[in-house]
């Protein structure tokens, strides 16, 4: 017990003398998660247009300017042929190209159906779809203005039929904010590279440096010298989740609408995992180089990928999503989220806690077992 | 009795067999000197010696416990000080003190006697605070001493731990190794300084991983060395000692600094053949004089009886 | 000049060789990771777990259900009879989407004006997914509409159509697959990381152990010595590179549109950019830890959410679109893209590839001054 102490407490002595490691471990990830977090939006605010109006009728202007009234769409270039068009969307220009075909008021009113051409750029697909969607229903409804202007013009006034209409209610985020999805996922990748960085190099460095010889040759126990590198840790790593979560609710405005307390314990767990993580890496590497290329390539790009935090897990191909469950910040995410936005606690998210914290003391377990007093 | 007594002890690294099949046995409260030059497998052996390195095959009992089967209670008796001098540069020198004597469960009066002790051999009473990477070589080597046998063990190993060290500093070191010894503490040193071997009590040469030389240092000297050395300090060295290689008296050669050391065979007394032979080619000799033997030369006519 | 350089590069190869491990991971990961992402990443939402609450059991529902579990966007998984049940599967996440039909769709349906309200909520904790569920929900229940009202105007005798019609076409990915935008984002980050990182460490390790002074106490000078120092690295990026385009056409059927002369060329600016980050990094550190955070921290979340790879730069608040600019990643993206999916040529993406010479001779440089202020070469 006392040595762990002592080696506690060496620890410490040195974080003291590399103030410069302790700053940036702390004070880093708040300035990413400005930047981050302000810059995760999947909302497509604008799209950039090109209209080819080969009618420029009013009928066809009237037809443009409801895009324009949108407020998505930004009617950045009028062409006159489909080369510019080709040009103007290679280099990403725009989006989307609007082409209205000749005669289309007269052949809208007479009802011989002329055909707007909507083309996208879709190597994006994502913007492309959402952009899409949003053309669809500047469609949807300009169609069924036209039709009832046709209707009265004919004499009859409303169709003798009902109208299907979805009435859609979003839950947990009403305005669809991405952010408020986006900042708690980026919270558990923030405290996720603090964590790797400070504990991958943690044995590693000692035994580049040659202390670690002398540490071996002295009684000190493996699960010691692990506690004691792991408890100054998993301080420093606390103090930058109270630092991370309190400039997400600060900053960001996202109130939590569980429990904090719940949060706090479930991000402690969560803290405790990726400790084990690092410390495992660190005892596996023979140089800090091998090191901090292991705990990159094996978990941190994993982590960002793998845990649902930007790509769905239910898009991933089955196989995939079995991985997807050894990755510590999976669990942490529905966890986050889950009491960030859905305001739900222990009850409903026991399962992701108890799996949390079960991959916590198996990786420390395990750690310590590779951990022998021996050189190699 | 024997502190420690090595049997067979070899470590392969890979196709690499950094210690061959070597085996001895340092005397209670010798100071053991294992010589050789860099890459003969000193430090390897070292480390097997304290339970941190397994060896491929063979076997050592350090203290009356084995290292292949209880490297833990191996450890818990000896002191070790590494190559590295290993002391945490980014702590003060009382806070690594603190660390070590802690660690090795010292505590109340007991400790802050053995810490004033490590100050004192240091020299760094009242230094306390100062940082540990700060501090020169021979003070730091002092201080790395005294924090490795902090606990009083029975054992020490010292993996060269006067390297890069200047020659005053290295004397003094010696003085506490020395004092060390006469308190009943084994101390086991390798150094590849042929010349601080003449301060042990026992000593073996390594080469290669292989031992080739066993003894203290007269022994040594008088029994792998049949003839007498001769210096010789010459206006052309190089010269002369191509041309006194092929003389059928002499064993071997080799240079110190711009003289030459020669080893004569049993028989050989007569200098005037050595003057003639070298004035006949246009050498001017200076002097020639017979020496006391140095360590070096039994090492060098070992390693060239070797070749 | 050259032959220093030479040494030093070939000094770092021999160093590199005889760490199997550095070797391993440097040469593996970069198309193990490509081929498990590249699977992994798409924001094509299907199959979605639809929850049902149906009060009117008519023709019309079930055809409303028949509609949209036909595609293959949304798979039925269960019934909801109470409201509790409906709230406790949307936090259990059980169900993405719950539709609740009206015990009056029929009747509203045949009124004049009348307005058969479907119920539809979505789980919008994923934003972008909500986002496209919604446009989904949209369109079926468009298409719907249209064919109710044909059924029963037809049958009243009334002929009546759409005046217009909207043709989407999409170019260069007709079947909208993410994967394919996707891609060439992977391809950027994997690069830009593990040349920072890699490259970050190389002049930190040299003055933890000392060597640095050796070096500086030759003839060499900074700039011979920040070059071939990423010789080595930029070759190896240079190979990964190849290998992770390989892998993109052999797994995902990627087809490099444009022309692979201006792939080549973008790719080896954009390496040397990245090199010159770590070369930055390794200047300024005094040890590896420190190179190792900075170094993550410039390259890892940066590259992924600044670069324009996941989230539209144009969609950012405009402050944060400034700082996009500090990734070389956003740039090469934009390259990458057009030559990749679009097979423009370089009056396209010129200006990408003169930032980022910029980058170079931006983060050289300041190396070069900073090494010669702490070292006096």
């Amino acid at each position: 017990m006392k040595i762990i102490l002592h080696i506690i407490k060496k620890e410490f002595l040195q974080f003291k003398r590399d103030p410069k490691m302790l700053v940036m471990v702390i004070f880093a990830p708040v300035i990413q998660l400005i930047f981050l977090g302000y810059a995760a939006t999947f909302d497509v605010n604008i799209v950039h247009t090109a209209v080819f109006d080969m009618d420029r009728s009013s009928g066809s202007r009237a037809f443009v300017e409801q895009f324009e009234k949108s407020g998505y769409f930004s009617i950045d270039y009028y062409i006159h042929d489909y080369e510019e068009l080709n040009t103007l969307v290679n280099h990403a220009k725009v989006i989307v190209g609007i082409v209205i075909p000749r005669n289309f008021e007269k052949d809208m009113y007479s009802g011989k159906k002329p055909v707007v051409q909507a083309i996208f750029d879709g190597s994006d697909g994502n913007t492309a779809s959402i952009a899409a969607g949003y053309v669809q229903s500047i469609f949807t409804s300009y169609a069924g203005e036209i039709m009832q202007e046709m209707i009265s013009n004919k004499g009859q006034f409303v169709l003798p039929a009902g109208t299907l209409e979805p009435e859609t209610r979003v839950w947990y985020n009403p305005e669809l904010k991405t952010r408020k999805f986006m900042v708690p996922g980026i919270v558990g990748l923030l405290l996720m590279l603090i964590t790797l960085i400070l504990t991958s190099l943690a044995i590693v460095k000692e035994k580049e440096i040659g202390t670690f010889e002398q540490l071996i040759v002295t009684p000190i126990k493996p699960y010691q010298l692990i506690i004691g590198k792991l408890v100054p840790f998993t301080i420093v790593g606390l103090l930058a989740t109270v630092v991370v979560l309190t400039a997400m609710q600060v900053i960001f405005n996202i109130p939590v609408r569980g429990s904090t307390s719940f949060l706090f314990v479930a991000t402690t767990i969560y803290v405790l995992s990726l400790l084990g993580l690092g410390l495992f890496v660190s005892t596996i590497s023979k140089t800090q180089q091998q090191a901090m290329m292991l705990a990159i390539f094996a978990i941190m790009l994993p982590m960002v990928y793998l845990s649902g935090f930007a790509f769905p897990i239910e898009n991933m191909p089955k196989s995939i999503q079995y991985v997807t469950y050894l990755i510590p910040l999976r669990y942490f995410i529905t966890i986050i989220r889950g009491i960030i936005l859905k305001g739900i606690g222990f009850s409903q998210l026991w399962v992701e806690t108890t799996v949390l914290l079960l991959m916590g003391i198996a990786i420390l377990l395990l750690s310590s077992l590779r951990f022998k007093r021996k050189l190699d | 009795m024997y502190s420690i007594e090595v049997k067979n002890l070899t470590k392969k690294f890979g196709a690499f067999t950094s210690v061959n099949d070597v085996s001895f046995a340092v005397k209670k409260g010798e100071i053991f000197g294992f010589l050789g030059a860099n890459g003969a497998g000193k430090s390897t052996t070292i480390k097997m010696l304290c339970g941190i390195l397994e060896p491929t095959s063979g076997d050592a009992l350090v203290g009356g416990h084995s290292i292949v089967s209880a490297p833990d209670k191996v450890k818990l008796n000896i002191g070790y000080m590494s190559q590295r001098f290993s002391l945490y540069d980014d702590l003060a020198v009382g806070e690594n003190i603190d660390f070590f004597g802690g660690v090795y469960g010292l505590e109340g009066a007991t400790f802050k006697e053995r810490k004033n002790w490590v100050l004192e051999i240091s020299n760094l009473k009242g230094k306390e605070k100062l940082l540990t990477g700060s501090l020169p070589g021979g003070v730091k080597q002092r201080l790395a001493l005294g924090t490795a046998v902090i606990h009083r063990p029975s054992i020490v190993f010292l993996d060269e731990p006067t390297s890069g060290v200047d020659p005053l500093s290295r004397r003094n070191f010696w003085e506490l190794i020395h004092e060390l010894s006469s308190g009943g503490t084994t101390v086991f040193v390798t150094t590849h300084y042929l010349e601080e071997a003449e301060f042990c009590n026992n000593i073996i040469l390594i080469n290669a991983g292989k031992l080739i030389a066993e003894g203290d240092s007269k022994t040594l000297k008088s029994k792998y060395l049949d003839g007498s050395i001769y210096e010789i300090e010459c206006s052309d060295p190089v010269k002369a000692m191509e041309i006194l290689n092929h003389s059928k008296y002499i064993n071997d050669t080799s240079i110190f600094g711009n003289k030459i050391h020669i080893s004569v065979s049993k028989n050989f007394s007569d200098e005037n053949l050595l003057r003639t032979d070298l004035q006949s080619q246009n050498i001017r000799i200076e002097s020639i004089a017979p020496i006391t033997p140095t360590l070096e030369d039994v090492f060098i006519h070992l390693l060239e009886k070797g070749a | 000049m050259f032959s220093r350089t030479r040494a030093v590069a070939k000094k770092e190869v021999k160093q590199l060789l005889r760490d199997k491990r550095m070797l391993f991971v440097i040469f593996f990961f970069p198309v193990f990771l490509l081929g498990v992402f590249g699977y992994a990443v798409n924001f094509d939402v299907k199959h979605i777990q639809l929850g049902l609450r149906d009060l009117s059991r008519s023709p019309e529902s079930r055809e409303i259900v028949r509609t949209l579990t036909a595609s293959e966007y949304f798979d039925y998984k269960m019934d909801f009879t109470t409201d509790d049940e409906i709230r406790n599967a949307l936090d259990k996440k059980l169900v993405q989407c719950i539709i609740v039909i009206p015990e009056d769709l029929t009747e509203k349906l045949n009124t004049r004006g009348g307005k058969a309200k479907l119920q539809v909520l979505i789980d919008g904790v994923d934003g972008n997914t909500a986002t496209i569920i919604m446009n989904y929900i949209k369109a079926a229940s468009g298409s719907l509409d249209r064919e109710f009202k044909e059924k029963i105007l037809t049958r009243l005798g009334i002929s009546i159509q759409m005046p217009l019609g909207i043709e989407p076409i999409f170019w260069f990915n007709p079947d909208l697959k993410s994967t394919w935008f996707l891609i060439p984002g992977l391809i950027a980050m994997i690069l830009i990381v593990t040349a920072v990182v890699s490259v970050s460490l190389t002049l930190v390790r040299e003055k933890e152990r000392g060597t640095i002074e050796q070096i500086n106490v030759s003839s060499i000078n900074t700039i011979e010595l920040l070059i071939g120092k990423s010789l080595p690295y930029i070759i190896i990026a240079l190979i990964n590179a190849a290998f992770i385009i390989l892998a993109g056409y052999m797994l995902f059927g990627l087809v490099v549109k444009g022309s692979f002369v201006l792939l080549f060329f973008s790719t080896l600016i954009f390496i040397i950019a990245s090199v010159s980050m770590g070369i930055f990094v390794s200047v300024v550190a005094d040890s590896q830890q420190v190179a190792f955070t900075i170094a993550t921290f410039l390259s890892l979340l940066p590259s992924v959410i600044l670069s324009g790879f996941i989230f539209p730069i144009d969609s950012m608040p405009w402050a944060v679109q400034i700082i996009t600019n500090v990734t070389p990643a956003k740039f090469f993206l934009q390259a990458l893209r057009a030559i990749i999916l679009r097979g423009a040529g370089l009056p396209a993406f010129w200006i990408q590839l003169v930032y980022l010479s910029m980058f170079i001779i931006v983060f050289l440089g300041l190396a070069t001054i900073i090494n010669r202020r702490k070292s006096a070469i």
